[in-house]
């Protein structure tokens, strides 16, 4: 029972991790780098989310429209100031601006939103199902939920619509794509706009979740968003199921071993795919990152 | 003309000798002509960077890998240092080299089998793998390391009987440690074995079909890296007295690595001009104690957007711009 209970908090706890990586992927999957801006991204959008709560406290899909146009404007600023300039630059060098652009704006927020964590009022209520022992809180639905919501609606976006296919066709390959006459640069900061914006929504989550946001809050999720990419494989559907599996064998492992190694079980499984199969669970070979 | 030649050669490196002298001697006489404490303390912790900076440089700029978790090995030597002076007391002269060794066993034991098989980005995650997951043992392994409680109390070490208390007498040897490292550092790179180095970065089927042994001299680099990152937290760990697992989050290593690229990855002084240039600046805005880290990331930024290859290395970005002409295989 308990352990079944310990895989039901896994299950919300990695759609969360689930619906980061597949921000992350997009982004990993256009870029080619490991972007360590994408915490603070939902850093930022955890904040617009707090914001809008207090502002409009009985209206949740507005609070989530604001959350992600605030994401999805940070985007366009990642874009400018880590990626686009740096497209032809050895590959080092957008990753210590994303470095560099974490540390600032992980910095101002601590300035302007102060260091204290806030507390995000109670929406759902605590309540929750009970089937014998387990219970479900109405946040695990809800989570889930918006969860399996929203990429289902970025599968349509992918798949159904033409910026989509070409968001998909530059991160296989740029110079074919740009042969076929996609404009690269705007569908590459489509994608970097499209994962930061669903960072956003991971990071409202993230704070009903944990029910408070603070400056340094994405740090750890991001890791986790870019552990269970690698897990999975660079891809949506690899990065999701990755996202589920760690988020299982963390609360696992946690229950086996005291929550002291909760964040050293990622970090091992970072390692051992690396070391076994680097493409991941689901990814294909030619997949891989090259730098 | 050959004859205007060899003097003209022997002046600018008479001069270049010069400057470094003057240097030398600055440097030498810092402590006479600065009293400040604060000003003390702020150049032994640039140059205790310059340590760990340089030592990244080996890994990234000559060996031709990508690492970003130095900030693991820097953890390892400073713990192997507070460890065996708190329970044992043994000086810091013997633990200073024998930090840098355990730092580099480490290297080698977790680096090695991924540097054989991994290479670029993969193998600069598992490197950061490993930085956190050493942290966590450290935070966790209460028995031996105290756990988030830190070690506190690491004695004074001594020189010749006497205590080294005072800030100065620290910079004297921490100003010796960074000149015999640099020395090190450069013998080496202009011996077979830096060569060797140099040739696998730039290319490695080449280099392993003109005879390097890649694998041999990837794992000699590693180590040479790490030992000295090592040698670093020992310095660190007597010279701040008390360490706790908090001092070398994967932060830490990011700001190394910044430090590295700032500067001017594969050049020799790059690594020195990066860690001065960004610790100068957070330190000048010490003052209004928030906004120190707003600096530095907004320097990082600058640095990155006015020069690309580094603030030291305008040949290494030109070289790069040729390798991408010419090769079709970096594309992806």
């Amino acid at each position: 029972m308990f352990y079944l209970q310990q895989i039901i908090n896994g299950i919300s706890q990695g759609s969360i991790y689930a619906l980061t990586a597949v921000g992350y992927a997009i982004i990993l999957g256009i870029v080619n780098i490991p972007s360590f801006v994408h915490g603070d991204v939902m850093m930022v959008g955890a904040f617009a989310g707090y914001y809008s709560v207090l502002l409009f406290p009985h209206n949740i899909l507005l609070v989530f429209i604001i959350v992600f146009a605030a994401s999805w404007f940070l985007g366009i600023i990642v874009d400018m100031v880590c990626y686009k300039r740096f497209r032809n630059s050895p590959r080092q060098v957008m990753l210590i601006c994303t470095v560099g652009f974490s540390i600032f704006l992980k910095s101002s927020a601590q300035v302007t939103f102060g260091t204290q964590q806030k507390l995000i009022p109670n929406i759902l209520g605590t309540n929750f199902f009970a089937l014998g022992e387990i219970r479900i809180t109405y946040v695990q639905i809800f989570i889930v939920s918006v969860v399996i919501f929203t990429v289902f609606l970025l599968q349509i976006l992918l798949f159904r619509t033409k910026i989509g296919l070409s968001v998909r066709a530059v991160s296989m390959h740029k110079r074919a794509s740009a042969l076929v006459g996609i404009n690269v640069n705007q569908a590459m900061k489509f994608g970097t706009c499209l994962g930061c914006a669903l960072g956003g929504i991971a990071g409202i989550l993230l704070g009903i979740y944990y029910n408070a946001v603070h400056p340094l809050m994405g740090g750890n999720a991001a890791m986790k968003a870019f552990i269970s990419v690698i897990f999975g494989g660079i891809n949506i559907p690899g990065a999701a199921l990755g996202g589920l599996l760690l988020g299982i064998f963390e609360n696992m492992g946690v229950a086996f071993f005291g929550s002291g190694y909760r964040d050293i079980i990622g970090y091992v499984i970072l390692i051992v795919v690396l070391l076994i199969k680097p493409s991941g669970l689901l990814g294909r070979k030619e997949n891989e990152i090259k730098i | 003309m050959s004859k205007f030649k060899y003097l003209k050669n022997l002046l600018i490196r008479g001069k270049s000798h010069l400057t470094l002298g003057f240097l030398l001697v600055t440097l030498l006489l810092f402590p006479l002509l600065v009293k400040s404490q604060f000003i003390t303390r702020v150049v032994i912790n640039i140059l205790i960077y310059i340590v760990l900076a340089s030592s990244m440089n080996i890994i990234n700029g000559f060996g031709g890998m990508f690492s970003i978790g130095h900030a693991g090995f820097y953890c390892v030597g400073a713990y192997t240092a507070a460890i065996l002076s708190t329970r044992f007391g043994w000086s810091f002269w013997i633990l200073l080299p024998l930090s840098g060794v355990m730092a580099g066993i480490v290297s080698f034991l977790l680096l090695g089998f991924p540097a054989l098989r991994l290479r670029g980005l993969y193998f600069a995650m598992v490197t950061l793998g490993f930085s956190e997951v050493i942290r966590l043992i450290v935070l966790n392994w209460i028995t031996l390391t105290r756990g988030p409680m830190g070690i506190p109390g690491i004695p004074f070490p001594t020189f010749f009987g006497n205590s080294i208390i005072y800030n100065w007498q620290f910079y004297y040897i921490i100003l010796g440690i960074v000149v015999l490292m640099l020395f090190i550092i450069r013998r080496v790179l202009n011996s077979r074995i830096g060569r060797a180095w140099i040739s696998i970065r730039e290319d490695e089927t080449a280099a392993s079909a003109m005879g390097v042994e890649v694998f041999r001299y990837r794992l000699m680099n590693l180590f040479f890296a790490t030992f000295w990152a090592g040698v670093a937290g020992c310095f660190y760990a007597f010279y701040a007295r008390y360490i706790s697992a908090d001092s070398f989050t994967l932060d830490e290593g990011f700001s190394i690595l910044a430090m590295v690229i700032v500067g001017g990855q594969g050049s020799f002084i790059g690594p020195i001009l990066g860690s001065i240039l960004l610790l100068t600046l957070t330190e000048i805005f010490r003052g209004i104690a928030q906004y120190r880290l707003i600096v530095f990331g907004l320097a990082i930024l600058i640095v990155m957007h006015l020069r690309p290859g580094g603030i030291a290395s305008i040949k290494l970005s030109n070289i790069q711009e040729i390798k991408q002409k010419l090769s079709v295989r970096q594309d992806k």
